[in-house]
């Protein structure tokens, strides 16, 4: 087990590095600099600009120079933000963003959870096709249409929430309903198709051939084993949350990581962009690893390589 | 000798979209106490459905329990509830499914899977219920019991898995013990090894077993009696001896003539022509008729009752009437049934001591 996670890291760190070296060499191809909207500066003082920031130096120096400080946990200093150091930034800004994804997990999952569920065990009635409706047009509909209509109806045409902004507990409903309706639509289809599978399996038909009552069936032995495949999909789904939450961010103007990266990009803070892609990655491994060693939690099928038993 | 279950006139059908199945359709027969009943028939005849209705597994909907009767210790089986039948499912009448690498649950250990019913049934706690389970692994044979019941299935082959799955059949010391084709999933040294344990278990738990299959050769090793199934209906029934050596339906000439045996190298295996008949629409008169050599002309018109054969041995074809022309079984069945006797597959009553022959 500590030899598979030891492994995993060193990987991790790869994954990180290509990430970061592909990321720098992008956004050295977008167009402009972080000056070339300033028009008050002259010529002089933008190039007296570039050459402290170290902006006219060949392309491989600045890589060697920022990646050297980014292995010594130096993410460089932001150009937008009065030359603020950029994890500062970042710190700043998590709080809204953390609290809208977790918000959003959880009640994206939970209730996927329960009409997959309905759905599976009233298969074919009326409870099923609603629930299917539900996560089919989750699926389909982007998120900033939905983000859109909810303002619309609950913010401008009944006024019981606030349109947007970043204030009370009441301002985060509408944004985390608009996030949470992805995981939500996901982990339904998800767990309708792994239980019904489940249920028609030989398992099933032999525990209830042990006399075991319909609820002890369901959930002792049917719902355990449809959810391991779900559990795959948790992964990607959280990153799906992080980059939804770029969108729903800028739409309901939360001041989170995401409106800040969104912006960051409009004004070529390059030392922004890649602070932020670096997080984003970090949290992303990281969440793919969690996923990974509960998998050896839920299925005892499951042994890492590496792993001792 | 006493019945422990009645079964009369069962019929049981499945909705589907291209209409109604009739997947089984007026069977009737009766178990005896510590008897080995063996049902044959090929895929769709309609062998796993009666079995299930006798458990209330026919999932419903779509399966329904149309009329009949199934009489267990003064009960109807066909009318209990779900909940009614729970008290009965495991304790009464258990289970052995076919494939057991598909028939536990893959992450529940062992150990409480032969607990839960235990637990439930004989309301045993879990101490009482554990000391029982590593009995019955050690009785169905598994090795270093007390360990074992940790882990998951798994860490067992096919064959101790079948054995597990037998454990907990046995858990409640059940009346009666359906085993839905136990050894087809097996290799064949696996298969002589199960049979063996199930004979033997048997002859300790004086349970009665119903024995599905579609290997006459286990058949002949295993049953006291013999039930042929063909399209949802029971053609013959009698004691292996009856159906072995005297068979009076051609559907049971038909599968006695498609038998492999080591002694006939000479032969080719003989098979049944057509497919059968599509239980949407059940055929008018005797379902066998279109493939039947024998056929007559009232197999097209009208069904044939069953006809009394001797006391134990019953068969339901027109050749039995006393107006039918006098038929004898084709030459390769007649020699086939010739070898019976010589090599023993089919045991005279009393000697069970049959190989894989």
């Amino acid at each position: 087990m500590a030899r598979y996670v030891t492994q995993r890291i060193i990987y991790m760190i790869i994954t990180l590095f290509l990430i970061a070296t592909a990321t720098f060499f992008l956004m050295k191809l977008l167009p402009g600099t972080p000056f070339n909207l300033e028009d008050k500066l002259t010529a002089a003082q933008k190039a007296a600009l570039y050459e402290e920031y170290g902006l006219n130096d060949p392309l491989p120096v600045q890589y060697a120079n920022y990646i050297f400080g980014l292995v010594q946990g130096d993410m460089g200093i932001s150009f937008q933000f009065d030359n603020r150091k950029v994890e500062d930034l970042i710190m700043s800004r998590i709080g809204p963003s953390a609290q809208l994804g977790f918000q959003s997990l959880v009640l994206g999952t939970l209730l996927g959870l329960i009409l997959g569920l309905i759905s599976a065990l009233k298969r074919n009635t009326g409870y099923d096709y609603t629930s299917n409706v539900i996560a089919i047009l989750g699926i389909s509909i982007p998120s900033f249409v939905f983000a859109g209509l909810l303002q619309y109806t609950f913010g401008v045409k009944l006024g019981i929430l606030p349109v947007s902004f970043w204030d009370s507990f009441k301002h985060t409903i509408l944004p985390t309903i608009a996030l949470a309706i992805f995981p939500l639509a996901t982990v339904q289809r998800f767990l309708r198709t792994e239980m019904l599978e489940v249920l028609g399996s030989d398992y099933i038909e032999l525990a209830r051939a042990k006399g075991l009552k319909n609820s002890v069936v369901t959930y002792k032995h049917a719902l355990r084993n449809a959810l391991i495949p779900v559990i795959t999909i948790m992964g990607p789904m959280v990153v799906g949350l992080m980059t939804g939450s770029l969108v729903i961010e800028k739409i309901f103007a939360i001041p989170g990581i995401g409106e800040q990266f969104v912006r960051s990009i409009q004004m070529n803070d390059y030392s922004m962009i890649m602070g932020t892609t670096m997080f984003f990655s970090v949290l992303f491994v990281v969440v793919i690893l969690i996923v990974d060693l509960l998998y050896v939690v839920v299925d005892p099928r499951i042994r890492l390589t590496g792993g001792k038993e | 000798m006493e019945k422990v279950l009645e079964v009369k006139d069962l019929t049981v059908s499945f909705d589907t979209y291209g209409g109604k199945v009739q997947a089984v359709r007026g069977v009737s027969f009766d178990l005896y106490k510590g008897e080995t009943l063996a049902i044959v028939g090929e895929s769709g005849s309609g062998k796993s459905v009666t079995t299930k209705s006798l458990m209330g597994l026919i999932p419903s909907p779509p399966g329904r329990i149309e009329k009949g009767e199934i009489n267990f210790e003064g009960k109807n089986l066909a009318k209990l509830s779900d909940s009614e039948m729970t008290k009965i499912r495991g304790k009464d009448i258990s289970m052995i499914f076919q494939d057991p690498m598909t028939s536990l649950n893959p992450t529940m250990k062992i150990g409480n899977q032969i607990m839960e019913g235990l637990i439930k049934h004989q309301k045993m706690n879990r101490a009482d219920a554990k000391k029982r389970a590593i009995e019955l692994l050690e009785l169905v044979g598994i090795p270093k019991a007390s360990e074992r019941i940790n882990q998951y299935p798994h860490q067992f082959s096919g064959g101790m898995r079948q054995r597990v799955v037998i454990a907990i059949s046995l858990a409640c010391n059940p009346k009666i013990l359906i085993a839905d084709e136990p050894t087809t999933a097996l290799d064949v040294t696996i298969q002589a090894q199960i049979l063996d344990l199930m004979k033997d278990l048997q002859q300790k738990t004086e349970a009665s077993i119903i024995f599905i299959t579609h290997d006459l050769g286990v058949v002949a090793n295993v049953a006291d009696r013999v039930a042929v199934m063909y399209a949802g209906k029971i053609v013959e029934i009698g004691t292996v001896d009856d159906v072995f050596y005297n068979p009076k339906h051609p559907y049971t000439w038909g599968l006695l003539g498609s038998m492999p045996t080591l002694d006939s190298t000479e032969e080719e295996l003989v098979a049944i022509p057509g497919s059968p008949p599509d239980l949407i629409n059940p055929p008018k008169g005797d379902a066998f008729a279109p493939r039947n050599p024998y056929a007559l002309k009232i197999d097209l018109e009208q069904e044939p009752p069953m006809f009394k054969v001797s006391d134990t041995h019953y068969a339901a074809t027109w050749l039995l009437h006393e107006n039918a022309p006098k038929v004898e079984p084709p030459e390769s069945v007649k020699r086939r049934m010739k070898g019976f006797a010589k090599t023993g597959a089919a045991p005279a009553a009393g000697d069970k001591k049959g190989d894989e022959s």
